[in-house]
This record gives C-alpha cells, sequence and structure tokens, in this order.
C-alpha cells in the first residue's frame, strides 16, 4: 500500500463495496495526491470520500472531505465542476445538526450559505426550504417546520431538488415523529404503492409506519411492513437510526425479535459517527432491554467484544440503564443546544414503563 | 383460391419494430428465443388439455441469397382465426402504450404476438400457418413491417401446431447461419422438456437430447460431479472445478452455483443464466444472488419471478428478495458443510475468493466460524493462515488499522510478538468477531500505546541526567500536541516510535481541513475538534538504546537538540503517511535548511557550534 500511486489507489478503491474499507484508501489517496500537491487528485478522491462516506454512517469523514473541497472551490471556482459539489452540500446540511457540539447560529447560517450559494447557481427556493423543513424538524422545531412544508412545496422542482420520494418521505417522517399517524400513512400512499422510490425509500418510510399501522390498522398489517422494511435495512450502517425505530415497534409487539436486532447491530452503532443515529439506537435499546427485564427474563444479551472490554455488569437492568443514561445524555446535549425540551421529552415518554 | 382479406394493422408497425429492437432487446438474436418461448406456451397450453401428449419444435432453414428462410415448427395448442385476431388487437393497443403494454402482458395471445413481432427485426416478411387444437379451419397469416397482412383460411387442413416462416432480410444472414442458430437453439433451449431439433444442409440435429435430471433435482448433482461441471462448461463456457447445488424452501426455484475457477473484484458484474419454466430468460441476471455472491456463476431455473418486458432481467420485488435471500443461504450452508465435511476443499475455495468470504463471513457469525482458520492475515510471523498461526502457540494480538500496525510492526517483530495486521478490508470486523466466538483464542486488540507498556523505564540516575534534555524536547513538540517520552526499547537501530489513537488521527486530518475551508465549515470543523482535543495527545517514544539518540540527548546542545527532535518528529510522520499541517511542513523545511548551514559550517571546520 505504501508505494502505490494515486490512480492504483484510486482503481483500488473503486473495486470495493461501499464501506469503511473504501473509505480508507480513498483516504490514502487523498494524502497521496496532497503529499504531491495535486489539488485536482485531491479534490477527486475528497468528491468520493463524500459520496460515500456520507452513506455509510461516516458523516464526520464527508464533512471534513467536503470543507476541503468547498475551500478549493472558492479559492478558484473556474477549475471545477460545480454541481456535484453544490449536491453534496445537502448532505452535509442534512446531517449537521446531528452534531450537538455545533451551535444553533452556526446551524442556520450553514442553511443560509447552503440558499445563497443555490441562488448564484441559479437554482429556485425549493431545496432551501426544503432543507430549512428538516433542519426545523431535526431541531424539534415543529410548528416551523410545518410553515416550511408550505413553502417548499409551493415552488417547482428544479435539478437541485431531491427526488420525489426523498421529500415525500421526510414529509411522512414528520407527522408519524408528531403522532399524526393518518397523516403519515395518507402521505405514505404513493410510497407504499411504489409509484415513488429510490435509493432509501422505502427503506426509511416503511419504520416510520409502523406505529401509525399499528394504531389504525392491524399488528398483522404493521409486521408485514416491518418485515419488509427491515429486510431492506438490515445490517446496513446507514439505517442505524431507521433499525432503532423497528426494535420500537417490536419492543410493543415482539420483544424477543427486537433483542435480536439489538444484539445483530449494537457493535455498528456503537462505532457510528453520527451521535443520532447512536441516540434513536439506544433509546429503543434500553426500552426493549427494560421490558425483557421486566418479564423476569434471565437472559445474557450477545454483546460485541468492544462493549465487553468496558462494562462489568451486564445483567439486563444494568445493560438498560447503561443504554437509557446514553440516550438520555444525547437528548440533554441536543436539547440544551436547540433551545427547547423535544428530545428529553421523547426520550422521557419512550423509557417510561 | 379460399377467401382471403386484405388488412392494415391500425398501427405504425415501424415505430412499434423501433421500440424492440432499439429499446428493448439488448440484441436482434432474441427472434430466436421469441419463437421458442412461443413454441413452448404452444406446447404447455395443448399438454394441459391433454396430458398424453408430447409436443416438439422443428427449426429448418433453407435456402439462399434472398431465398434464404427460415421455418419455425411446434406442435402446440395452434391458432384459431380469433386468436389471431385477438393478437393483432393486442399489437394495435400495445402500440399505444408502448414499453409498459409489453411488460404487463403475459397472456398466451398477448404474448404470442409480441414474440411474432421481434421476428421483424430479421425478415421482412412473417408467413403463419397454423392450426388450431380447438378444430376450425386452418389459417394463414402474412405480415409485413409496413404493417400491411392478410389472413386466410385455408383449403386444406394442416396438423394441429404453429409454423413459422422468416425470410431472411439483406443484412440479416448472420442470424441464419446454421451453425449460430444451432448454438442459440442450444442457448436459449438447452433445458426444454421436449426435442428440439435444426434441419439445416441435408442434415438433422437434436439440440436437447440430454435432459440432466440432476438439474431439476438439484441434490442428485453431488453424485454426478463430472457430468455437472461439464454441463456448466458448456452452457456457461467457462471451465469449472467446483459447484454448489440449489433450491429454494418452496422448490420453485433451484440450480447449480458454479464456483468460478479464478478471483474476481468485488465489484465485478455478476451474470447469472436463469430459465423461466425452463426457457432461457436472461443470461446477464444480476439481481438474483446476494451481492456477496459474486465469485459463482449460476444456472438457475425458476418459475415465481417476473420477468421485465424485455425478459432478460426480473423485476426487484418482495419475492425475488426472498428467493435471493433463500438462494444465499443454500450457498452459505453448503459452504458450512465442505467446511466440516471437506476441509481441503472449503481452503481452496477461500484461497481462491478470499475478499468474497470475507465480507460474507463479516456478516454472518456462524460462516466466519467456519472458515476463520483459513483466512490469510498479514503477521508479524508473515503472511500466514489464522490456523497456522493459532498453531504457534503464542499470544495473538492484532492491530485496527495500518496506520497502526505500521507503528508498532518493527518493534512487536523485534520483542517476538505475534502481531496481524487487522487494518485490511474487513480484516478488523473479523478479528473482532472471531475473538468474541472463540474467547478461548485469547484473540487481543494491541494499540501502539500497548507496545510502548513494554518499553524498559530509565533508572532514577538516567532520568536525572537526561532531565533537562527530556524537558526541552517535550517543549519543543508542545505546540503539535505531542509529548516525548525516553525509554530503552528494541530494535535498538529504531530511533524513534510515533504513536496516535484513532482519535488523534481523526482530529489530524479535521485541522488540516480547517486550513483549507471556507470560514463557516472551518468554525464548524473548530466546534466538532474541541471535544476530540482532549484525547489527541500524540506520543513520540526516542530509543535510548539506539546509538544516534543515545548521543543527541547526552551531547545536543540547545539549538542542536530541538531541531533534531522537531526532524525526528517530522520523519515519523511522513513515514507514517500522516497528513502534515502548514506548521509541520514549515519546521521540516526550516531544519533542513539549519542542518544544511550546519554542514556546511562543519565543513569549514568550526565543529556544530555556531
Amino acid at each position: 500500500m505504501m508505494n502505490n500511486d494515486f490512480e492504483t489507489l484510486m482503481d483500488e478503491a473503486y473495486d470495493l463495496p461501499d464501506g469503511l474499507a473504501k473509505l480508507e484508501i480513498l483516504e490514502a489517496a487523498a494524502r497521496y495526491a496532497d503529499s504531491e500537491g495535486n489539488i485536482e487528485q485531491g479534490y477527486e478522491a475528497r468528491a468520493e470520500i463524500v459520496q460515500t462516506a456520507i452513506f455509510h454512517g461516516y458523516p464526520l469523514k464527508a464533512l471534513i472531505a467536503f470543507s476541503w473541497q468547498l475551500g478549493q472551490y472558492d479559492r478558484s471556482p473556474e477549475s471545477f465542476e460545480s454541481f456535484n459539489l453544490m449536491w453534496s452540500y445537502k448532505w452535509i446540511v442534512g446531517q449537521i445538526s446531528h452534531f450537538p457540539e455545533i451551535p444553533l447560529h452556526k446551524i442556520e447560517e450553514l442553511v443560509e450559505d447552503l440558499g445563497k450559494r443555490y441562488k448564484e447557481h441559479g437554482y429556485n427556493e425549493r431545496t432551501y426550504f426544503y432543507y430549512r423543513f428538516r433542519t426545523a424538524m431535526d431541531l424539534g422545531q415543529m410548528d416551523k417546520a410545518q410553515n416550511y412544508i408550505e413553502l417548499f412545496q409551493k415552488a417547482d422542482r428544479d435539478h437541485m431538488s431531491d427526488c420525489d420520494a426523498c421529500e415525500q418521505n421526510q414529509i411522512v417522517q414528520f407527522h408519524s415523529l408528531l403522532g399524526e399517524h393518518e397523516k403519515a400513512l395518507e402521505a405514505a400512499k404513493p410510497i407504499l404503492s411504489g409509484d415513488m422510490s429510490c435509493a432509501e425509500v422505502p427503506h426509511i418510510t416503511l419504520a416510520y409506519l409502523l406505529l401509525p399501522m399499528l394504531e389504525l390498522q392491524s399488528e398483522q398489517e404493521a409486521r408485514k411492513t416491518h418485515i419488509r422494511g427491515y429486510r431492506l435495512i438490515k445490517g446496513k450502517r446507514d439505517f442505524v437510526e431507521t433499525i432503532g425505530r423497528h426494535m420500537a415497534f417490536l419492543a410493543l409487539t415482539d420483544v424477543k425479535k427486537g433483542i435480536d436486532l439489538f444484539e445483530h447491530h449494537l457493535a455498528m452503532a456503537q462505532d457510528h459517527e453520527d451521535p443520532f443515529h447512536r441516540m434513536i439506537f439506544y433509546l429503543y435499546s434500553a426500552k426493549l432491554l427494560k421490558q425483557l427485564a421486566a418479564s423476569g427474563s434471565k437472559y445474557r444479551p450477545r454483546l460485541p467484544v468492544s462493549f465487553l472490554g468496558t462494562e462489568e455488569d451486564t445483567s439486563l437492568d444494568s445493560l438498560a440503564d447503561h443504554f437509557a443514561q446514553l440516550a438520555l445524555s444525547s437528548a440533554q446535549q441536543y436539547d440544551t443546544r436547540n433551545g427547547n425540551s423535544y428530545y428529553m421529552e421523547t426520550a422521557e415518554a419512550v423509557l417510561r414503563p | 383460391m379460399s377467401e382471403q382479406q386484405e388488412y392494415r394493422f391500425q398501427v405504425n408497425l415501424s415505430g412499434m419494430i423501433n421500440i424492440l429492437s432499439n429499446h428493448l432487446y439488448s440484441s436482434p438474436k432474441v427472434f430466436l428465443r421469441e419463437l421458442l418461448q412461443n413454441a413452448t406456451d404452444a406446447i404447455t397450453a395443448r399438454s394441459s388439455l391433454d396430458p398424453a401428449y408430447k409436443g416438439q419444435v422443428s427449426v429448418e432453414i433453407a435456402g439462399s441469397g434472398n431465398n434464404l428462410t427460415m421455418t419455425v415448427e411446434d406442435t402446440g395448442i395452434g391458432l384459431t382465426e380469433a386468436d389471431i385476431h385477438q393478437f393483432l388487437a393486442m399489437i394495435g393497443h400495445s402500440s399505444k402504450v408502448g414499453k409498459d403494454f409489453l411488460a404487463a402482458e403475459t397472456s398466451f395471445i398477448g404474448r404470442f404476438g409480441i414474440g411474432l413481432l421481434s421476428c421483424f427485426m430479421v425478415s421482412d416478411e412473417i408467413v403463419v400457418l397454423t392450426q388450431s387444437a380447438a378444430d376450425g379451419p386452418s389459417m394463414e397469416w402474412r405480415g409485413k413491417p409496413d404493417g400491411t397482412y392478410t389472413i386466410r383460411k385455408l383449403d386444406t387442413k394442416l396438423s394441429i401446431g404453429t409454423k413459422v416462416y422468416l425470410r431472411c432480410k439483406a443484412d440479416c444472414t448472420d442470424y441464419f447461419d446454421p451453425a449460430a442458430v444451432e448454438e442459440l437453439l442450444f442457448y436459449y433451449g438447452a433445458l426444454l422438456p421436449y426435442p428440439v431439433t435444426l434441419l439445416a444442409g441435408g442434415q438433422q440435429k437434436p439440440i436437447n437430447a440430454v435432459q440432466p435430471v440432476w438439474f431439476a433435482e438439484p441434490e442428485l448433482a453431488r453424485g454426478r460431479r463430472q457430468e455437472v461441471l461439464a454441463f456448466g462448461a458448456r452452457l456457461l463456457s467457462e471451465p469449472f472445478e467446483d459447484f454448489i447445488p440449489l433450491r429454494t424452501a418452496n422448490g420453485r426455484t433451484g440450480g447449480i452455483a458454479y464456483i468460478l475457477p479464478h478471483s474476481v473484484s468485488l465489484n465485478t458484474r455478476r451474470s447469472h443464466k436463469v430459465y423461466l419454466k425452463q426457457m432461457l430468460v436472461s443470461d446477464k441476471a444480476e439481481n438474483i444472488l446476494p451481492e456477496w455472491a459474486f465469485f459463482v456463476k449460476c444456472l438457475i431455473w425458476t418459475d415465481e419471478l417476473q420477468p421485465t418486458a424485455s425478459r432478460e432481467h426480473f423485476y426487484e420485488d418482495d419475492r425475488l428478495q426472498s428467493v435471493r435471500d433463500e438462494l444465499g443461504d443454500a450457498i452459505r450452508d453448503e459452504l458450512v458443510r465442505i467446511g466440516s465435511h471437506e476441509p481441503e476443499r472449503l481452503q481452496r475455495i477461500i484461497a481462491l475468493h478470499a475478499l468474497p468470504m470475507k465480507a460474507l463471513a463479516a456478516e454472518d457469525a456462524s460462516f466466519l466460524n467456519t472458515i476463520y482458520k483459513w483466512l490469510t492475515f498479514e503477521s508479524t510471523y508473515g503472511e500466514r493462515t489464522l490456523g497456522e498461526l493459532i498453531n504457534e502457540k503464542r499470544k495473538i494480538y492484532y492491530t485496527a488499522t495500518v496506520d497502526e500496525y505500521r507503528q508498532i510492526t518493527h518493534v512487536a517483530a523485534a520483542q517476538s510478538l505475534l502481531v496481524l495486521n487487522g487494518g485490511y478490508i474487513y480484516n478488523y470486523q473479523l478479528l473482532e468477531g472471531i475473538s468474541y466466538l472463540n474467547p478461548e483464542l485469547e484473540l487481543e486488540r494491541l494499540t501502539p500505546e500497548d507496545v510502548s507498556l513494554s518499553f524498559i523505564d530509565l533508572t532514577l540516575e538516567e532520568k536525572t541526567s537526561y532531565y533537562e534534555a527530556i524537558r526541552l524536547a517535550d517543549v519543543t513538540l508542545q505546540r503539535f500536541r505531542c509529548q516525548i517520552q525516553l525509554k530503552r526499547f528494541k530494535p535498538t537501530e529504531l530511533p524513534a516510535l510515533y504513536t496516535l489513537s484513532r482519535e488523534s488521527s481523526a482530529l489530524r486530518s479535521l485541522e488540516k481541513a480547517q486550513e483549507s475551508s471556507p470560514d463557516l465549515l472551518s468554525s464548524v470543523l473548530s466546534n466538532l475538534g474541541a471535544s476530540m482535543g482532549e484525547s489527541a495527545y500524540s506520543t513520540l517514544y526516542f530509543n535510548l538504546d539506539n546509538p544516534l539518540i543515545e548521543r543527541l540527548f547526552t551531547t545536543g546542545s540547545k539549538e542542536m537538540l530541538p531541531a533534531a527532535v522537531e526532524m525526528l518528529y517530522t520523519n515519523a510522520l511522513m513515514m507514517g503517511h500522516y497528513p502534515m499541517s502548514r506548521q509541520e511542513l514549515a519546521v521540516l523545511n526550516q531544519g533542513i535548511v539549519r542542518f544544511i548551514e550546519w554542514g556546511l559550517t562543519a565543513n569549514a571546520g568550526n565543529g556544530g557550534a555556531k
């Protein structure tokens, strides 16, 4: 690996499935390009890093590579093709609020910067408003989010817009999170019928329909959707949060199966770079473990080595406490940053027996 | 002359043919598949009326030049006059809605018409003679690509079945070449359960003489190794050495997965041959097996999947999902079985296909446990299988990344530690899994910090005498958040060991990106970096057993020691392929200049002092 030149490394990376292994080689390629002072190659490698990292649970790596790219672009805009760069800006802005260290005003500035740049590139306000909506939703500002839904839907689609399936999916999520189950199911119709789909839809959407279906339709219907949805995301790092939402459904219907999901994905969740994914996963892990403990079970869950190294007591009760604490402290961090109590309220409601 | 009627399609037939040839089918040669499919459907339909009936298909090539023709005759159910009008109406309809209709159409008559149209890709005139099993007169249909056609009732009574005549288009003689037709008929129809023959140049040849029973009953394949391998070699045009029988629980999909005799890249497009109801549908079906299974090439039959409009792929639906999962399970289970019964055989497979095996093992604990002994790792004891390394009866350590491995490999080797490089694709994940599944192996993750624990501390006297030098070196690297330690360790040739945790490694690249980012993103990065900061100290261990280091720390002047420490530090960064910040590069440049100056001064006879 040491003597490889840039092209060899890139070829090797292209040969690999998306994931950590590929990222490490792409990073080596970027370092190589940097050491040669080759900005064009450094840019090329980082474009790949952004795309691979953002969809495989490494938002931090994506952010680091993207920031570098944007810096080069700003320095000489004529040297780089801008569409892909502007497109990946959406991915960055879409996840930035997941990092509680980043203050609220900076998140605002980023969305504004995205809007400004899109305007300069001749795109209309749909995508800007849409990311305003998504950010507001992530920050627990649900009233604001509702307003932005109306705004973004008024503007026409253009080449910078997310696909219709993605947009519709976010609307389903919004209603589902608010407990507006009827509206969630209504909004999900074109997705359930297969008229709208993409690389992440219906994968994510189905998880947000489980509780609505359980309440308004039948357990059987919800279970069918769970099986269909889980099959699409099982074992995939990009969907750790989504897996957490399946665990939420299983906590109400099939605790044993829920513990299966927990065991299967804990290692993946633990080293996930996105703290928001971790929080959701831990929250429902805690819920499941609590319920199993309350049923009087003496089951010992399978735990990854990386976990066993640090925790002595692996009884159900203490595991449940452990994950509840992790989830709650994340929720608290988000609320402190966001200046509201959305995540603590949500988490406490989930953990209430 | 019997009654004859002239008709014209109420459609733009050339438009339809354009859709078929340019957008739907990948090559004109599929007309043969379509004709075989029509014949098969007709025979199946007749069999359902009369179970005792045995169908057959004869293909004949005759004439030459302008009179080169092909006849495809089946003894299937045949068409009535009403059937003919119906398929014509369907063609009319499908021309209005286009491709989607072709996909949706599954009725015998509808597909018949669409299949027939595909023949216009190679023929300017199509004649169909047919006698329906439902009695009525024998019929003739004659069609041209301009959309005109005639239908007439024949005076004579033909035997039950359908005969399609094609006259070769000027530039299509390749598709009428007997050898090519024979090859294609075998390609599409090798598994058809009734005889297909080709008559050309006065010679009659059976196409599908051998019907392998083990194909329908894949469990039987294990006992007929040579036959199975030879069959695969002919149909998939590759020599194979091993295979795995496949079958889903409901018995509606099955086949043979041949193991590729050569290594393939992880992103190779996987193409399998799939037979739907014994007719070849696709020879590049990619989505019928899980992604990890690209080390096999399959012959698969199914009667439960829905082909796409072109009949060359399958719709990605729930049914396909579960078929794919089950076929994947079949491959995995068989590998596990081979592992316990014929370990050498599994070893050969793993040696050829290490990467996909690792990918699979990373997702599947029981598979991992079956194969881990045959996985090869880079180690301080050479490139060996884990089984061999376990037999060394040493404590086994592994690193999480290539960087960590690189940092400690010299030191570990000098101390006879057995360390595996966990940094390459999937290795770390696999080693974590193995150590979890097999606690008795006592595999242990090793970090560079761990290695340093075995370094020998300085004695109290040494500490006192080197106190000033150590402090000076430490202060020098303070601004790079690197602390220094003076120890004694093997190998003595190694002057310094630089260790950096994963966290600080991440911080390094974050800070590097910060330097060239726009202000807003740069400040976002610094917010993120702040929380990583505390844990992000790296350490540079200097080896007092190394003569150069010993001299440096003993006699280095106040100017010389910091300069040398900085150079050793930047050198360690370069050796470890770490991204260097502007500040570090500047230090390196100043250092080089300074040492050249000192060198020149020394040459002039002044020694190192200014």
